[in-house]
């Protein structure tokens, strides 16, 4: 979970500039301000790094950074989540 | 004696819009859509499309694209294929009357339904049939109508399309030649149908006198899902028509995606690995024209002279059905001529004024944009 939250919040801030001061677990993607094609796009990014199926109709802007992230954990084999060696 | 040659080169392109523009304030007039300029412009990339007129059908523009192909390579098509989700009728096929007013007699024509990709799958079928042998001239036009098909009450496919059509004539070549087709890749995937579809009108539901509802009776497209189904089959498919012609994403000097969203496109290109400065096309100007929109972006770009005839060329298309197809060819050494749309009560055999495009004619219509 730590190595998959600490990518997406590398995502938001490298791809879709995200100010970092203003990624937390319970912020919304609305609320920093991804419109619903920049969700979408998030989601193929998303489902690209970690080789896991996520359902593009299941995006919406009022997940939280902290939700999609166990989204992605939920998808993964037990034990790959940390497979990018991030602190936990 | 047919000759075998080994692959099809662009010998010709033509182009045709409809003159009446519908800015994205008209087309949010139009169905009193709960939405703006701004925010059409920053989901799409679009400020501008093309809408035929009740008199102007799909095949009155792909007759005139044609013809403009044909004028561009001074020379007759020996088989006439039109790409197009908006036929003229449901039977039969538009391209045979379009090669009859074009006044190729006899040629082989026929339709090819691929939705968005039909453009990209024509240029896959004709180059098969110049490579065996089986024509030498194929005329392919990607022609549509998206007006008469589209819900204007609809928010989500009424800001995008546009009517137009674009044509190429292919001739028989060498692949050294500029605008010879050096790689072709094509798929389907029928389990994602139902996301970009016109429920009723076919044999499923094809009773046109029974009461359809706003959902049956238009295109609809699940935005979310087409989108993660787009990006990926053209980024995967365009990876592997650059690795069937043996070309690294870096050698790529143009590329021209189905001009279907900016976002996508963009999103495409830089998982390819192609830098903005290497993208061309017309979004902005004409929305998506869907079966049309390659052959307008490469027209358009071409007019424009932004891309010099024999640099590595990547297209790629994806589509309802689920459909997809990549093309990598060498930038075109033609001109591109442009007409108005030849309606059947004036279109015959005899030819309107053609508008000639070359760089100092200030009548080409669009101004290209990168995409």
């Amino acid at each position: 979970m730590a190595a998959v939250y600490d990518h997406l919040v590398t995502v938001l801030t490298d791809k879709f500039e995200v100010d970092a001061e203003e990624i937390r677990p319970d912020m919304t993607l609305a609320g920093l301000e991804l419109d619903s094609l920049a969700i979408v796009e998030l989601y193929v990014t998303l489902q690209e790094h970690w080789g896991v199926p996520l359902a593009e109709d299941d995006s919406a802007a009022d997940l939280t950074v902290e939700q999609v992230a166990q989204a992605v954990t939920a998808q993964l084999p037990a034990g790959d989540a940390d497979r990018d060696g991030a602190p936990r | 004696m047919t000759k075998v040659s080994p692959t099809a080169v662009i010998n010709g392109l033509g182009s045709c819009l409809p003159p009446r523009v519908l800015t994205n304030d008209d087309v949010r007039r139009r169905g009193v859509l709960d939405t703006s300029d701004a925010w059409i412009r920053s989901r799409t990339g679009i400020a501008r499309r093309r809408a035929a007129d009740d008199d102007i059908s799909t095949g009155d523009l792909a007759v005139a694209a044609g013809r403009a192909a044909q004028e561009s390579a001074a020379a007759r098509a020996d088989l006439v294929l039109v790409a197009t989700t908006t036929p003229d009728r449901r039977c039969p096929a538009t391209a045979p009357e379009v090669a009859d007013r074009l006044g190729l007699g006899t040629v082989p024509a026929f339709d090819l339904s691929a939705v968005c990709s039909g453009f990209l799958y024509g240029l896959v079928v004709a180059t098969a049939l110049i490579r065996t042998g089986v024509c030498t001239r194929p005329l392919v036009i990607g022609a549509e109508t998206y007006s008469r098909i589209i819900d204007p009450l609809d928010r989500d496919t009424a800001v995008i399309f546009g009517d137009g059509a674009g044509a190429v004539l292919l001739r028989a070549g060498d692949r050294a030649e500029p605008g010879a087709l050096a790689g072709t890749d094509w798929g389907a995937d029928g389990t994602g149908a139902d996301l970009i579809a016109i429920t009723a009108g076919g044999a499923r539901q094809p009773d046109p006198a029974h009461r359809m509802s706003r959902e049956e009776r238009y295109f609809r497209m699940r935005g979310r899902e087409v989108y993660g189904q787009a990006v990926r089959r053209m980024t995967e498919s365009s990876r592997a028509v650059l690795a069937k012609a043996g070309w690294p994403p870096a050698s790529v000097g143009a590329f021209i995606g189905h001009q279907a969203n900016q976002r996508i496109l963009d999103s495409v290109a830089d998982r390819v690995g192609i830098p903005p400065r290497h993208c061309y096309g017309n979004l902005h100007d004409v929305g998506n024209t869907a079966a049309a929109s390659i052959p307008l972006a490469l027209a358009d770009t071409a007019a424009h002279r932004r891309v010099r005839p024999g640099t590595p060329t990547l297209l790629t298309a994806f589509g309802g059905g689920l459909t997809w197809a990549s093309a990598a060819m060498t930038w075109p050494a033609a001109r591109p001529c442009d007409r108005p749309p030849e309606p059947r009560a004036t279109g015959s055999t005899a030819s309107p004024t053609a508008r000639s495009t070359h760089r100092r004619n200030p009548s080409w219509p669009l101004s290209t944009t990168t995409s």
